[in-house]
């Protein structure tokens, strides 16, 4: 592939935001229109916010926009990592075991279907309003279907592969961090990715209904506060910020974990 | 069957095997019952036969990955094989590389299991990339390389360790011909180097006669050895009267035992 073939999907998309922006501040910097007021363009939320150096909130409460972006971004990655490593752990765990199997693969696959923000009431009266209540929220978003897809990686893994390394050598425990392991991250991962979007509203939501801060929250302030720019500005960042991790992790799964079973 | 001269000092020793299927195969019929040969070490053994006679199976009892029935079984210099051992090491048609690791870190994934020093063995690994012609493509990945160079690393990998018996099964068959018969005269040469005892499972008769100094092959229900041929003496050219007439008459045997 040519590099300006490389390079078209990046451009059509770029094209086609830039064409919708533009529109939006066509129609939006007209003055009286209900667009201007329900939907202010990006030239005017993005100056209503800059005019108070972008922090959002009132008076000594306020806190710059980047704390809010960190405190997201913490609860989801800590969430999504945590529930990474645990699903691992546990398709692990139950792969050693066909009775284990038996008896909890129905479970998981009840709770797999419970959308993160069902958990946000029992999580708030479980937690309180906390960082915990979010991460455990992005967690339970996450875990069970990682989970599930650990135990199908495994289960697909060539038999050779681990055929080969017992016989080179390889112990029970080598064998399952040199071969297994590496050999079914691809693939947990690239479901990892697809549920990040879960993961992230889910985070958005329990910050709106019941933490004081991260992304979700300026929403919610500008509701409160019938501030049109806010709100506009607040899913502006969320839809940046959720685009921007997204492309992190392709590219992590490209790069990083780019092999194929 | 035909009963060849008991071997003075075999590798294998297969004795009365019976082997059962396991999982969902359980109670399948197997074509090997109550089946024995005798396999020399420091050759290379070719086992030919129709497909679904038994050959791979056999393969698999031999690197002690089948589950034989306590009847008989296979004694490895001596000794009953009832599980896999990196005395035995065993190449498979396909899925023999690590993807996520480079020609060098396959080759060398054996050697933390074996004894000597890190300068040592990074010495070996290079030196057995240089033995198959691999130290050009040593720090790419399996996805880059040819049908040629991954079976070319996987036999390498499978020498580092050292093993008294290296099992082969249809390791070029996924090769184009003129591949394939580079890969048999490499095959050749890496065991003129080591003398380490082959035993090769292929469907291409004339690699069998090419390549082996004794081949065998197999067929019907319960599976038996239907011609048991040294080929030492052949001339190792697939043009020669004597080659093309024993290829002629293995393929004959083999297509009129064709179900």
């Amino acid at each position: 592939m040519t590099r300006a073939a490389s390079l078209a999907p990046a451009i059509f998309g770029a094209g086609t935001l830039a064409l919708l922006l533009g529109l939006w501040e066509y129609l939006g910097s007209g003055g009286g229109v209900a667009l201007t007021s329900v939907l202010p363009p990006p030239s005017r939320f993005i100056s209503s916010v800059a005019e108070s150096g972008f922090r959002i909130g009132l008076g000594s409460q306020a806190a710059p926009l980047a704390q809010s972006i960190a405190s997201t971004f913490f609860r989801v990655f800590a969430g999504m990592g945590i529930a990474f490593v645990a699903a691992i752990v546990t398709g692990a765990l139950l792969s050693l075991s066909k009775v284990a199997t038996w008896c909890l693969t129905p479970l998981l696959y009840v709770l797999a279907p419970i959308a993160p923000i069902a958990w946000i009431p029992t999580a708030i009266v479980v937690f309180g309003i906390s960082n915990v209540t979010a991460v455990f929220i992005v967690f339970m978003g996450v875990y069970f279907i990682l989970t599930i897809a650990t135990l199908a990686e495994i289960r697909r893994l060539p038999e050779e592969f681990t055929t080969i390394a017992g016989n080179l050598g390889a112990g029970p425990v080598d064998r399952w961090f040199r071969v297994v392991l590496p050999a079914i991250l691809p693939g947990v991962f690239t479901l990892l990715r697809t549920n990040f979007i879960a993961a992230w509203m889910a985070v958005l939501v329990a910050e709106m209904v019941g933490l004081r801060d991260g992304l979700g929250a300026i929403i919610m302030m500008g509701r409160n506060l019938f501030n049109n720019e806010l709100i506009m500005f607040g899913m502006a960042i969320i839809g940046v910020s959720g685009f921007i991790v997204d492309r992190l992790l392709a590219m992590i799964a490209t790069r990083v974990l780019w092999w194929r079973i | 069957m035909l009963a060849p001269p008991p071997l003075q000092d075999p590798a294998f020793k297969v004795d009365r095997l019976t082997v059962t299927f396991p999982g969902a195969d359980a109670g399948a019929r197997s074509p090997i019952m109550d089946f024995s040969l005798e396999i020399a070490r420091g050759e290379i053994t070719c086992l030919l036969g129709p497909s679904g006679c038994g050959k791979t199976t056999l393969l698999r009892a031999l690197g002690g990955f089948a589950r034989a029935e306590n009847t008989g079984g296979v004694l490895f210099q001596g000794q009953w094989l009832r599980a896999p051992t990196s005395d035995i090491v065993m190449i498979f048609q396909e899925n023999n590389l690590y993807p996520w690791l480079t020609v060098r870190r396959n080759v060398a994934f054996g050697l933390p299991y074996c004894e000597g020093t890190r300068e040592e063995k990074r010495g070996r690994v290079e030196a057995m990339l240089r033995h198959v012609g691999l130290e050009a493509a040593a720090d790419q990945y399996p996805r880059e390389l040819s049908g040629g160079m991954r079976q070319r690393t996987a036999i390498a990998r499978a020498l580092m360790v050292d093993p008294k018996v290296l099992l082969l099964d249809e390791p070029f068959s996924a090769l184009d011909v003129a591949l394939r018969r580079r890969m048999q005269e490499l095959m050749r040469a890496i065991w003129a180097s080591t003398r380490t005892t082959f035993v090769m499972v292929t469907h291409n008769v004339e690699e069998a006669i090419m390549v082996g100094h004794r081949v065998i092959v197999l067929g019907g229900r319960p599976m038996s050895v239907l011609l048991d041929e040294r080929t030492d003496a052949i001339p190792k050219d697939r043009y020669a009267p004597e080659t093309l007439a024993l290829q002629r008459r293995i393929e004959d045997l083999i297509e009129s035992r064709r179900v």
